[in-house]
């Protein structure tokens, strides 16, 4: 019986290691390792979109005449899986060049172990600026980082609108975040404060009390921090107390989801937000991409983890072309290093981004922030069948605001 | 010299008296038996007693000389009360060696740290109560079954397994709660012979609470009869079988069986 | 009449020590990495070893005591999170950071435990429910612990001047955590109070009729289960690359926590171990059928509730219990009907 127990124990253990290994011996191929959060339906999708991609460049046959191969794993959003992810792409399948993640919460932990591992990553999605800040020479960012996001909206309002803010804020993570960096924002560039700053609860329904103190202070613009609820609901009741339309509403990112425009009907026209990407671009090359997801993804209306992603696998693609692999069994480090520098080579990629992606040598957000242009979006209207338009790209120099 | 001692002691349920100001004495070595119908309290008075239920102002149990008035169960079973239940409650999902082990928790002395560290005294104490709760097993006739899962067992094994259990406490105090319900007539006369041999050879005193009537008046001394959460009558089972207020009790009612009649009539 | 063997001293098990096998299970599974193909097979077993400490302490709680929670993920976090603190901002060594971290941890298992007095199944479920997503909750809130973007740079552990830092040398730190884990789980679990988990599992009211003190025993089960759960939140904390994130401890964690309790059989020591080795692995083999992943995990746990309620332990209890007592069972039958 005890000796039944131990072998039920070993028997897993067992099956662990008569697993067969993974064809290490392939020589000539250039492996890949992918991990988004695909959890959601458009994670699928995107994902998807990433594999066919390279998928495609091998059906033309290779990049410099190399095949790709790409493993495509769900990191569900959670650091953990990232993390598992990232140890089977190192270890297991000895990748060249790591494609990750869509959270910052993911691809947190996953800097650290590519630099201490010394392989190359580039980030498609995430935008929390401390992953480009931890200073390794092995990340690359093609997103916006989320330190330029509130800039965007903060420029482009303080030269076209005026520089009289009044803030209505819920006091959730995005909310305060959103006020914090707008106030900063104005006061370094400008060196001027806030007109009036009134906080609310998350759970709050009337804001009209405030909205009317906000009112009788006559600003430029109202910003408005919070979740979708609370944005959609301040966007109608700053109209109920009379707050004119000229005062300009601009809202923290949430803004982007549907329930703004549903909940908040015709008032949310004119409410504007920062974003990497419209699917109502007018730009040639951004409506051929969404044609191309709407057919063969079903994809609507893209957002910018669709652009993002898509802009990834070029810049990937054009870092393989420039970068002279040997891709055999003694190169690997040789070979990481030169995707690395393959990397930060890249100059002036123009993509679905707005502006320019430049990447660097100096392991530094100046030089590893790739897209340092935002757009900002306008609802045209409101309601169901809503409408936005890009409003304006702004752009930024390298070292801005560090 | 009395082993327990009630006065006054009352439960109510919302507005339902289930007993009211009962007065019981048991003496030690004694076997004692509570009869009375339905609802009549009786499973109330073991719960009481047993500290399932706090009891009343005014009540008072003291057993061999200590008040465990509103004591909590499990120290009350530590100071030698050990119970039945009338729906057994054995522990089905442990093997009928552990449900006796489990008896003997009280007395099981050693601390789980040492348990930790292996300590030799551990293994000792162990192979103790396992050897003396084989012993009992093999008392009452389930030694063969002492690796079994008690779920497996049969009702009647349950019975005495329920049995040993309680003796496993070493208890002064045993209270079956209808041992005899649901078996067969040969059974009962097997659980009977056990209890009679259990209590002789330790020295036990015995209350049973019983519907069975020819199992009380066998095998009691002294026998209580409750009604309607009183006691109303108290004696030898012969006094008992003469009291009118018995026989009008059980003669009152409808549910009266033809075992019961055929005891009343009965010289 | 049954004749009664008690067992002698001239057994050999009694006369070893009980924790040199224990000792001889280390050595052996030592040997473990020379049979992995890669780190990451060594990074597998890592993670093994801590789920193999969680399902392990859980059971105590919920396989042996029989109370429902779904509050162990948080205690793990906790675990986690104070084993992180004492390092980074109390600059504690990590032999002095799990201890402490496992110190709290019991503190919050007493706290889980108390409603546990008061509260049965469903009700104690959503009870232990309610701490687990607060736990989470204020975690992402609290700038101190790295809020929603996590808490970074927990230093690996240290022995001599080896820094425990790859997959391969961390097993060497968790994987005789985990076995003494499972040794001090049976040595409990097969003493006195172990059987009085189990009575207060299968009838309180019986238990404490048997002179168990059931507050007492409930309340020490919840916090041993803390902390086994606090001794792995705290290997998790320092294992490379020193990075913990709330998301990490939510709902999805505690059901995957679980199913290696429920499919290794619920109330079998070692039901918990094969359940956490077997579940990790499996997870671990969908993770490149990412589409079907979740319909396979699902699948899984439907199939065990509805085919193997009682888990892999189970199973293989009934085949002994059928073995050995089928013939006794028939011998009383016999008996029974010739009177």
């Amino acid at each position: 019986m005890a000796i039944g127990k131990w072998a039920l124990l070993a028997a897993p253990l067992l099956a662990l290691a008569a697993i067969p290994a993974q064809a290490q011996a392939q020589e000539g191929v250039i492996r890949i390792g992918v991990t988004l959060r695909m959890v959601v339906e458009n994670g699928l999708k995107y994902g998807q979109m990433v594999k066919d991609e390279f998928d495609a460049v091998n059906a033309a046959g290779g990049i410099n005449g190399r095949k790709i191969e790409v493993q495509l794993l769900d990191d569900e959003c959670k650091p953990d899986k990232g993390v598992s992810n990232v140890n089977r792409f190192i270890h297991q399948t000895q990748v060249d060049l790591i494609i990750g993640s869509t959270c910052s919460s993911v691809s947190m932990p996953m800097v650290d172990i590519v630099t201490k591992e010394a392989i190359p990553m580039i980030i498609p999605q995430s935008t929390n600026q401390d992953l480009t800040k931890k200073g390794s020479p092995w990340v690359f960012r093609v997103p916006v980082s989320e330190r330029f996001y509130a800039a965007v909206h903060a420029k482009w309002l303080a030269e076209n609108v005026g520089k009289k803010v009044a803030y209505l804020v819920t006091t959730d993570t995005a909310g305060i975040g959103f006020a914090k960096q707008y106030q900063v924002y104005m006061k370094k560039a400008y060196n001027v404060d806030p007109v009036i700053e009134v906080q609310a609860q998350e759970t709050d329904l009337d804001f009209r009390a405030a909205l009317l103190k906000i009112k009788s202070m006559n600003p430029d613009v109202l910003a408005i921090g919070g979740q979708a609820d609370a944005i959609a609901r301040v966007s109608q009741q700053s109209f109920e107390v009379g707050i004119p339309s000229r005062v300009r509403r601009v809202a923290a990112s949430a803004a982007s989801n549907a329930p703004v425009p549903e909940l908040g009907g015709d008032a949310v026209k004119g409410l504007i937000y920062a974003a990497a990407f419209n699917c109502n671009d007018e730009r040639p090359e951004a409506q051929a991409f969404v044609k191309m997801t709407q057919t063969r993804y079903n994809v609507r209306c893209p957002d910018h983890d669709f652009s993002q992603a898509y802009d990834t696998v070029q810049i990937v693609k054009q870092a393989l072309k420039a970068a002279s692999l040997k891709l055999n069994a003694g190169s690997h480090a040789a070979d990481r290093l030169a995707i690395r520098d393959a990397l930060a080579g890249i100059k002036d990629f123009r993509g679905l981004a707005s502006g320019p992606i430049n990447f660097c040598a100096e392991p530094t957000p100046q030089c590893r922030d790739g897209n340092r242009t935002g757009i900002l979006v306008e609802y045209t209207k409101g309601g169901k069948d809503y409408e936005t338009r890009v409003l304006a790209r702004v752009s930024f120099e390298a070292d801005f605001g560090l | 010299m009395n082993l327990l001692e009630i006065t006054g002691l009352s439960k109510r349920f919302g507005g339902f008296r289930a007993l009211s100001g009962i007065d019981l004495t048991v003496r030690q070595g004694a076997v004692h038996g509570i009869i009375g119908p339905n609802g009549s309290g009786k499973s109330t008075l073991f719960n009481m007693i047993s500290g399932v239920y706090p009891p009343e102002p005014g009540s008072r149990i003291v057993f061999d000389g200590t008040d465990i008035t509103g004591r909590p169960s499990h120290e009350i079973a530590r100071l030698g009360v050990a119970r039945t239940f009338q729906m057994l409650r054995i522990f089905e999902g442990m093997s009928v060696i552990e449900n006796m082990m489990v008896g003997h928790h009280g007395l099981t002395g050693y601390s789980p740290l040492s348990a930790v560290f292996g300590v030799k005294s551990v293994r000792h104490e162990e192979r103790r109560v396992r050897g003396e709760m084989m012993e009992l097993l093999a008392f009452i006739g389930l030694a063969d079954y002492a690796e079994m899962p008690a779920g497996e067992m049969s009702g009647g094994q349950r019975r005495l397994l329920a049995l040993g259990r309680a003796m496993a406490a070493r208890p002064k105090l045993l209270m079956l709660d209808e041992p005899g319900a649901g078996l067969s007539p040969p059974n009962v006369d097997i659980l009977l012979d056990t209890v009679r041999a259990l209590q002789k050879r330790f020295g036990l005193t015995v209350i049973i609470i019983e519907h069975i009537l020819k199992l009380v008046m066998d095998t009691c001394e002294t026998v209580t009869v409750l009604e309607h959460g009183e006691k109303i009558a108290e004696g030898t089972p012969a006094e008992i079988s003469a009291d009118h207020r018995v026989i009008e009790a059980y003669l009152g009612r409808e549910m009266l069986d033809e075992e019961v009649r055929s005891f009343l009539r009965a010289p | 009449m049954a004749v009664v063997t008690a067992p002698t001293d001239a057994d050999w098990r009694s006369r070893i020590h009980p924790v040199l096998p224990w000792l001889g299970g280390i050595a052996v599974l030592s040997l473990l990495p020379l049979v992995t193909r890669t780190a990451y097979d060594q990074y597998l077993l890592n993670i093994i070893a801590i789920n193999v400490l969680l399902a392990v302490g859980l059971n105590i709680v919920k396989g042996f005591a029989g109370q429902v929670t779904v509050g162990h993920v948080a205690v793990m976090a906790i675990g986690a999170y104070a084993s992180a603190v004492f390092s980074v901002h109390l600059g504690l060594p990590f032999w002095l950071a799990l201890p402490a971290a496992m110190a709290v941890c019991a503190a919050v298992g007493l706290l889980v435990g108390i409603p546990a007095l008061r509260l049965e199944g469903a009700y104690l479920a959503l009870a232990t429910l309610g701490l687990a997503e607060s736990v989470r909750i204020v975690i992402s809130g609290t700038d101190w612990l790295g809020a929603a973007m996590g808490f970074e740079g927990i230093p690996p552990p240290q022995i001599g001047g080896f820094v425990m830092e790859t997959h391969l040398r961390y097993f060497f730190v968790v994987m005789p955590i985990a076995v003494m884990g499972i040794y001090i789980s049976f040595a409990i679990l097969r003493s006195d109070m172990g059987r009085a988990f189990k009575a207060i599992r299968e009838d309180q009211l019986a238990a404490a009729a048997s002179g168990v003190h059931v507050a007492k025993f409930k309340l020490i089960a919840f916090v041993l289960s803390a902390l086994y759960a606090g001794c792995a939140g705290s290997l998790k904390a320092h294992m490379a690359p020193g990075y913990l994130n709330p998301n990490d401890y939510s709902l999805q964690e505690m059901v995957t926590l679980l199913l290696m309790v429920i499919f290794g059989g619920i109330g079998h020591i070692w039901g918990a171990v094969i359940g956490a080795i077997a579940v990790t692995i499996i997870n671990d083999l969908t993770q490149d059928y990412y589409t079907y992943r979740m319909a396979i995990f699902g699948g899984v746990i439907v199939l065990t509730v509805m085919y193997m309620p009682r888990g892999i332990g189970g199973m293989v209890e009934d085949w002994l219990v059928r073995r050995r007592f089928a013939a006794l069972r028939a011998a009383t039958k016999a008996r029974q009907a010739t009177p």
